[in-house]
């Protein structure tokens, strides 16, 4: 190692009496997994991009005195101790083109089902600062997903952040897809993003889109667990740097992140790989701001443009009451919660209506989906709670008011079973529930 | 003048090799040519000062030249503030600026034990859980704690609405670590409804960095202590969440790499809490009521930050998810909320005993409960069925519509008095309503005409 830093030290000497630029370049010391530690590259900043020779490149992630940290993102050789490592000036930015929509693609302007770069490709940085509190406008406008569970009992708004949290196999992903297909002609970009899936996966998602007619107005934007972690990690910011240069047009776009919890546990594998002290389960102490400051891009922008906001979580046991969930949950503006047991017992989709909540509800519901669903809500979680304890009591001896609620409540969640890929309008919905009025007169 | 050079960059921890000996801890510098990156220097050693960025720190050069910027943030401190809104660094974002040049350290002095003031009014909040379980006194420092999405910020912007808005008091409102959405919300509907004119607000949002969410509570306290000092006002002091600043902390001491304790918070915590909550006390120039959300994560009661906070505080109210489940709001855990008040002396005898009386009723009904669970209903004592009925009338009698859940619920905000709060328990409890449905009591003011 000595002879290595000796000699390092007099090509450098030398290159100083040519006159060479050594202050943009240095050289491999150290490989590891997916980031190089690099002796020189004294003139560096934080977050720079860096090539090594024609084999990787990546960007600044620590400066040392004596070493500096470059994360890599692309390797397409072996890297070796010794290979030069030349700073290229400008900031790390990855890249897009206006022809992805309708594709599969990653952050890096490659389309993912041709297998090739785009041509007109802009430069995008992966995050920008956080759009301040004053440029922010209130949620208000709804964004319809078609499903009755959601858009009368826990509406999502434009501008909203609403997770969608259970387990395996529980129907999170589908309740996306129906959300994406729903905006068919609603002026909505939708951006599916697929952090750390089966490729297999999001082929089936990408034909699933395509075939409902849903492509023309959709990204899929990818990114795999046999891919370097950085480029995972970086995926989820990059797709919503893409979605705000949209909402500053004015558009209102639709950001749905497939899953979160995976996304932690590439930030964990990452963060402990560079030394970071682990906090609760193992995590960095940064991992709320890690999500937070991903999610707070959601928003109504006073301009007009949104970014609404559809993460998901997936739990194990049913327990949302874990780490990273909690911290999303703390962070989204309410969440849809699925359960096995409802999704086993054939109610789908399989909301969970006494935990799931939606933070802006009727403010963002037009006035007559406010009365019908809040009139619903209530009937709904007395019935929950009402049958639970009444389970086992003889109905007959009930009095006439419980018998009404239990025989209500009942046709409640019959009528808020619905099947994937078969939105309803709000009318439909209402008329669904004509039952409650009626009763009322 | 330059007093240093850049020699390594991580994230938001910057060290720089100093050429002058008079840099301190706590003094804000910045680069030379580019006045949007600053530092705040936490230690130093003869060679060189450990700092933490306000702001981002991409792009920031290795080498860069560093200039002393000032002594520390500091923050306006004359009658400006009022009806303004502050970055955590001190700076109006609310589009105007401020003209004179009366600013103040955000970390300026604590309270001394002689200057403590203790007595105080009782202060009704028109909330019957909080005034029955929990009633609070003028100076008092009210915890209001939930796990996440169980509705803090709800009844943190009830207690605004009822409290600020009733007594007409000065108001400081701190935004720490908490959704910008909600904070642009609330700025709004202040404005709407011309209550900005007396109220202050600071924010250091979720999508800011930890030190901006930390400094967000010192610049609050700040302006708090000038309408207390200064004004000679009665203070109402909102934090939305006292949790997120020491979060935020331990994000700071992670990128300092200093030793964490268990689940990764800094070992000096009971300090750093120290020094903000012994800011927020009574004088004789005026008191400052606080009203604290504290998030528990993952829903752990016992986390050692929280029970660090929590050991500061007058009262607590205590949200449960549990409750919310049953969508009875707000979604208060009876056993665990409790202040200081809860005693024969200060709430009377009546009140006194009717809360020990509730509390009986309820832990039996959750015995009861898992009874039912096995055997039903039928099987139970006539005592017991008392009990069960009644139960369950008081847990939905003490759900109540909110006025800032209106547009949610669709049903009117109510401000119960307490006088009606204890008719209707003790009516419930001795019997007169036994033939009412249950389902009456759900969502209400008052019961009794």
């Amino acid at each position: 190692m000595d002879d290595m830093w000796t000699s390092n030290l007099n090509e450098t000497i030398d290159s100083i009496k040519n006159n060479d630029n050594v202050y943009n370049t240095g050289k491999v010391i150290k490989v590891n997994d997916y980031n190089i530690e690099v002796a020189g590259l004294n003139d560096v900043s934080f977050y720079e991009e860096v090539n090594v020779s024609d084999k990787a490149s990546g960007y600044v992630f620590g400066i040392y005195a004596d070493r500096v940290i470059v994360a890599l993102v692309k390797i397409n050789e072996e890297i070796q101790p010794g290979d030069m490592v030349y700073a290229l000036k400008k900031e790390f930015k990855c890249l897009f083109s206006l022809d992805s929509i309708g594709k599969v693609i990653d952050v890096f302007g490659n389309d993912l089902i041709a297998g090739k770069k785009f041509d007109n490709l802009v430069e995008l940085s992966v995050e920008n600062r956080p759009l301040p509190i004053m440029d922010r406008g209130i949620v208000k406008r709804e964004m319809l997903t078609g499903i009755t569970g959601i858009d009368l009992l826990y509406p999502i708004g434009k501008g909203q952040r609403q997770l969608i949290i259970g387990d395996k196999k529980t129907g999170k992903t589908q309740i996306c897809l129906d959300t994406i297909v729903n905006q068919k002609d609603k002026n909505v970009l939708c951006i599916y993003v697929a952090i750390g899936k089966t490729k297999k996966e999001v082929k089936d998602i990408y034909y699933e889109l395509t075939r409902r007619g849903a492509a023309s107005y959709t990204i899929v934007v990818a990114s795999f667990h046999d891919e370097l972690p950085t480029r995972t990690y970086l995926t989820p910011y990059v797709a919503l740097s893409i979605a705000e240069s949209f909402m500053l047009q004015s558009y209102d776009v639709l950001v749905c992140l497939d899953d979160l919890k995976r996304h932690a546990d590439i930030y964990r594998q990452i963060s402990l790989a560079s030394k970071k002290t682990p906090g609760r389960d193992a995590y960095p102490s940064d991992i709320f701001y890690t999500h937070s400051r991903l999610l707070e891009k959601g928003c109504q922008h006073k301009d007009g443009g949104s970014i609404t906001i559809l993460p998901l979580v997936e739990t194990k046991a049913g327990d949302i009451t874990d780490y990273i969930s909690t911290n999303i949950i703390s962070i989204c503006d309410g969440q849809i919660v699925l359960s096995a047991k409802n999704f086993a017992k054939g109610e789908k989709p399989a909301i969970d209506y006494g935990l799931s909540v939606s933070r802006l509800g009727g403010n963002v519901q037009d006035d007559i989906m406010k009365k019908v669903g809040s009139k619903v809500r209530i009937e709904l979680l007395s019935y929950l709670d009402v049958r639970q304890i009444y389970e086992l009591a003889n109905i007959d001896e009930m009095s006439e008011d419980l018998q009404r609620r239990l025989r209500e409540g009942k046709k409640i969640v019959e009528s808020l079973s619905q099947y994937k890929f078969s939105p309803l309008s709000k009318q439909e919905m209402i008329d669904k529930f004509k039952f409650l009025e009626e009763k009322e007169k | 003048m330059v007093v240093g050079k850049i020699i390594s960059i991580f994230d938001i921890s910057v060290e720089v090799v100093l050429s002058d000996d008079t840099v301190k801890i706590g003094d804000i510098l910045t680069v030379s040519d580019d006045k949007g990156y600053s530092f705040e220097v936490v230690s130093i050693n003869n060679v060189s000062a450990t700092c933490i960025s306000l702001g981002s720190t991409r792009g920031l050069k290795k080498g860069s030249e560093v200039v002393k910027l000032s002594n520390g943030i500091e923050i306006e401190y004359s009658d400006q503030i009022l009806g303004r809104v502050f970055d955590s660094y001190g700076a109006p974002i609310d589009g105007n600026p401020i003209e004179s040049a009366g600013k103040r350290n955000i970390n300026s002095g604590t309270v001394s034990l002689k200057d403590v003031d203790v007595n105080a009014d009782i202060l009704w909040t028109g909330i019957k859980v909080i005034d029955f379980f929990a009633p609070l006194q003028k100076g008092f420092r009210m915890g209001l704690l939930g796990g996440a999405g169980v509705g803090k910020t709800v009844l943190i912007k009830e207690l605004i609405h009822n409290v600020y808005a009733s007594i007409n008091a000065h108001a400081v409102f701190v935004g720490a670590g908490e959704r910008s959405r909600e904070g642009k919300e609330l700025y709004e509907e202040m404005k709407e409804s011309n209550l900005l004119d007396n109220m202050t607000m600071v924010f250091g949002q979720m999508g800011d960095n930890p030190v901006s969410r930390s400094k967000a509570v010192y610049a609050g306290l700040t302006l708090a202590e000038y309408l207390r000092n200064e004004k000679k006002q009665d203070v109402l002091l909102f934090i939305d969440n006292i949790y997120r600043f020491m979060q935020a902390k331990s994000e700071i001491a992670t990128e300092l790499k200093q030793l964490l304790i268990e689940n990764g918070y800094p070992a000096d915590m009971a300090a750093e809490i120290s020094k903000v909550e012994e800011r927020i006390s009574s004088t004789d120039d005026g008191s400052i009521t606080s009203f604290q959300a504290i998030y528990i994560p993952a829903d752990d009661y016992n986390d050692e930050a929280v029970q660090t906070i929590t050991s500061y505080m007058d009262g607590q109210i205590v949200l449960d998810r549990k409750v919310a489940e049953l969508g009875l709001y707000p979604a208060i855990d009876v056993f665990k909320s409790t202040s200081k008040m809860v005693d024969i002396e200060k709430i009377g005898e009546k009140h006194f005993n009717l809360i020990e009386e509730v509390l009986r009723y309820l832990t039996r009904y959750q015995e009861l409960e898992e009874i039912i669970a096995i055997l039903g209903i039928e099987e139970l004592s006539e005592e017991d069925k008392n009990i069960f009925y009644r139960s369950r009338k008081l847990k939905y009698y003490f759900s109540q519509p909110m006025f800032v859940a209106e547009a949610f619920t669709n049903i009117p905000g109510q401000f119960v008095k307490i006088e009606d709060v204890l008719i209707d328990v003790e009516n419930i409890l001795n019997g007169t309503y036994d033939n009412v449905d249950e389902s009456k009591f759900l969502f209400i003011g008052k019961y009794h005409e």
